[in-house]
């Protein structure tokens, strides 16, 4: 004991670290911060301590080939021991990671903790969500499958829309002019090397700010925020009701971070690592590939967007949204903190927390895109198949040869690009039918050129079956005045 | 003093419980997360797996499990006596031409291998019950010679005639036999295999028939040669041109 102290005195000695680090531990935070709201930035470090440990770890079997990486991945799941565990720690990590980011910035904003004088801790925690989110990107791509090779093209082809450097930058990105050799190694540069430099940078001023300009203060209805006083009210505060942050104020830090851990090791445990999913290989066209869940959102936005929106959107929409995050500390930097007196910035968050959630959840179910293989591989429910006359039966034969069943869903089970069909004869006659079928129209194709008269009719026959029991089919009144009797 | 240790032992109870939850989440010394052995995501181009092959190809119109739905039951007793093994293989590599069955083999621009042609091929046959045989008597899959319509139209309304009524325009649910559109939407070999299967989950008893005189080979040429003379010129016209002309005000 006595020697460790007197190894620790001739360090202090020379580093003379001892008294500027109890002083930062001991700074006096106000003594209503050390609440439970106030942890999520101390998780988000613990976190992405967390990632920087299992990275290193899976970096040292990490081939960034492409030939290799697929395979790689593999070995990695199956025969290197607890290999799999790594992976699933540094993937969970990696969405619990982004997760307790925006939870901390919406508390943040709520909190009107961006006001003065934190501006600048506000605009580092913006970049910093933007190195985090450039890290889960760049990660997906590590993650060599069809996803990240789908993902990839995609970020090039936004990346290539940009006027005047889009080419050049997606030679910069990729390598060359398509996804190859050269483009993992670049992938595996950014994520290991260039982005988490960036990123503690970052989380090293953000912490300095945080420590020189003390914890926001518990936002009060009533006390408002005035650059004059601020700093004045602020250093009453924490005389008057405040506190050390270590010990007194830590603890709760400590349990939540705990709890956040042990969160990511029981999803690890349970639910293993993320794929890798099919091979990256671009000539397997049997493929959907998705993005990770948090770029879900985007996914379903491009997919809905008209083709002649997409490139405003894609370029202006971000650089909107930043400006936006930028400003905010100045153009708000006084005023109300509490959220009971900010309507407008709760109704904010629960705006863009429903644009996210609803296009997230969108994105979870692709309700435009066909269903490739329901053709073939989606029977027919067995009830609208029973009764039915021969005509009838190879109706739904050419339903399913056909693929309308790739897009148009029958009890539940199809595609949902197109309406489903389960009811349709009470919406259209049969002479409707053949109009909709030949001509197309509203979003579907025309199929006249690719079904015989005998298709056609036999498909309209199966459909004329399509109304639920106690329901008539719907018929045009003049076939009566016509022809004396339905056809 | 008493009070901690019950504090303690309490702990060690938790400890002991999460340990417990663990262990029973591991199967066989597995933990719940860890990949299975086999590659999750194969390259659909390598699958050889009958099920999922199957699954992904065939079941759309031929049922999950073979029992048949828009198209014919492939695990029927019926059929299975009667096609043969090549058969097979060339309707799915091949597909069958002028009906609803397309080609999946690669060589015919679908995007099945020749092994996974084989492999469906023999899951198929794996269908069959054991001791399923053909029967000497059976009529040949393939038509050996041609028919004869006129005799043909007479062993229809006889073999039949009492479901799909004596001139084929059937009754009810049992619909025409003998329209146009539907004429020309199967081929001849269709009818032949229909006629010498049956169709099990339609009620149809295949060669066998319902009298007690089974069809012969020649009985099946010549039903087949009835009802390919009974295709239209133009079939699937909604409206009759007699029709219209017939009831015109």
């Amino acid at each position: 004991m006595r020697l460790l102290n007197r190894v620790s005195q001739w360090l202090d000695a020379r580093l003379q670290l001892r008294e500027p680090v109890t002083k930062v531990l001991e700074h006096p935070i106000p003594r209503k911060s050390a609440s439970w709201f106030y942890v999520f930035g101390s998780a988000a470090l613990t976190i992405f301590m967390l990632q920087v440990v299992t990275g290193v770890l899976l970096a040292l079997l990490y081939v960034p080939s492409a030939a290799d990486a697929w395979n790689g991945l593999q070995s990695m799941n199956h025969q290197v021991a607890a290999g799999w565990f790594i992976r699933a720690l540094h993937g969970w990590g990696s969405n619990f990671m982004l997760a307790v980011v925006v939870i901390h910035m919406v508390q943040v904003f709520l909190f009107g903790a961006y006001k003065f004088p934190r501006e600048l801790t506000w605009i580092l925690g913006v970049f910093l969500l933007l190195v985090t989110l450039g890290m889960a990107f760049t990660g997906q791509v590590l993650r060599f499958d069809q996803d990240a090779y789908w993902g990839l093209g995609i970020g090039a082809s936004i990346s290539s829309r940009i006027p005047g450097v889009g080419g050049a930058l997606v030679k910069l990105l990729l390598g060359g002019p398509i996804i190859a050799g050269a483009t993992l190694s670049r992938f595996f540069a950014l994520h290991v090397f260039v982005v988490p430099g960036l990123l503690i940078g970052f989380v090293a001023l953000h912490l300095l700010l945080v420590i020189k300009l003390g914890i926001n203060d518990w936002p009060m209805p009533g006390r408002v925020v005035r650059r004059s006083t601020y700093l004045q009210e602020y250093k009453e505060l924490t005389h008057r009701d405040g506190m050390p942050f270590v010990p007194a104020g830590v603890g709760k830090d400590i349990i939540f971070s705990g709890a956040i851990l042990l969160a990511i090791v029981a999803c690890a445990f349970f639910l293993g690592p993320f794929g890798p999913g099919g091979q990256p290989d671009p000539t397997i066209i049997q493929t959907a590939p998705r993005p990770d869940f948090f770029f879900l959102w985007l996914y379903a936005l491009l997919s809905f967007l008209p083709p002649a929106y997409e490139t405003p959107f894609l370029l202006i929409g971000p650089a909107i949204g930043l400006i936006v995050l930028l400003v905010l500390p100045f153009v708000a930097g006084e005023g109300e903190k509490s959220w009971k007196r900010r309507p407008i910035a709760v109704l904010m968050v629960m705006l863009l927390a429903g644009v996210f959630g609803s296009l997230t959840q969108l994105g979870l179910h692709t309700p435009w895109s066909p269903v490739m293989d329901a053709w073939s591989g989606e029977p027919i429910p067995a009830n609208f198949l029973v009764h039915r006359t021969p005509l009838e039966r190879q109706g739904a034969l050419v339903f399913q040869a056909k693929q309308c069943h790739t897009c148009h869903a029958l009890e539940d089970r199809g595609g949902q690009r197109g309406p489903p069909l389960d009811a349709v004869a009470v919406r259209l006659t049969p002479d409707q039918l053949i109009r909709q079928v030949i001509q197309g129209g509203g979003n579907m194709p025309a199929y006249g050129k690719s079904l015989s008269p005998a298709e056609t009719t036999a498909l309209v026959a199966f459909m004329g079956t399509l109304h639920p029991p106690g329901q008539a089919p719907a018929r045009d009144a003049s076939q009566t005045v016509l022809y004396g009797k339905e056809p | 003093m008493r009070l901690e240790v019950t504090k303690r032992s309490g702990n060690v109870r938790l400890l002991l419980l999460g340990l417990a939850l663990v262990l029973a989440g591991c199967e066989r010394g597995r933990a719940p997360g860890q990949p299975s052995e086999k590659v999750e995501v194969a390259d659909p181009r390598q699958v050889v797996d009958f099920a999922t092959l199957y699954a992904t190809n065939c079941a759309g119109c031929h049922g999950v499990r073979g029992e048949g739905g828009a198209s014919i039951g492939l695990a029927s007793r019926g059929y299975l006596a009667v096609a043969p093994d090549a058969a097979i293989r060339e309707a799915i590599s091949r597909g069958r031409p002028r009906t609803a069955m397309p080609a999946f083999g690669r060589s015919a621009g679908g995007l099945l291998s020749d092994a996974q042609v084989d492999a469906l091929v023999k899951g198929i046959r794996a269908w069959a019950p054991d001791g399923l045989e053909t029967s000497p008597d059976a009529p040949s899959y393939l038509a050996t010679g041609p028919g004869d319509p006129a005799r043909g139209e007479h062993v229809f309304r006889e073999q039949c005639g009492s479901c799909h009524r004596p001139d084929g325009r059937g009754q009810a649910s049992v619909g025409s036999i003998v329209d146009g559109a539907y004429l020309d939407l199967v081929t001849d070999q269709y009818l032949r295999t229909t006629i010498i299967a049956g169709r099990e989950d339609l009620g149809s008893p295949g060669w066998r028939g319902v009298i007690g005189k089974p069809l012969s080979a020649q009985d099946v040429s010549d039903t087949v040669a009835w009802l390919a003379a009974q295709r239209q010129q133009i079939p699937g016209q909604p409206y009759p041109a007699a029709r219209l002309t017939v009831n015109k005000p």
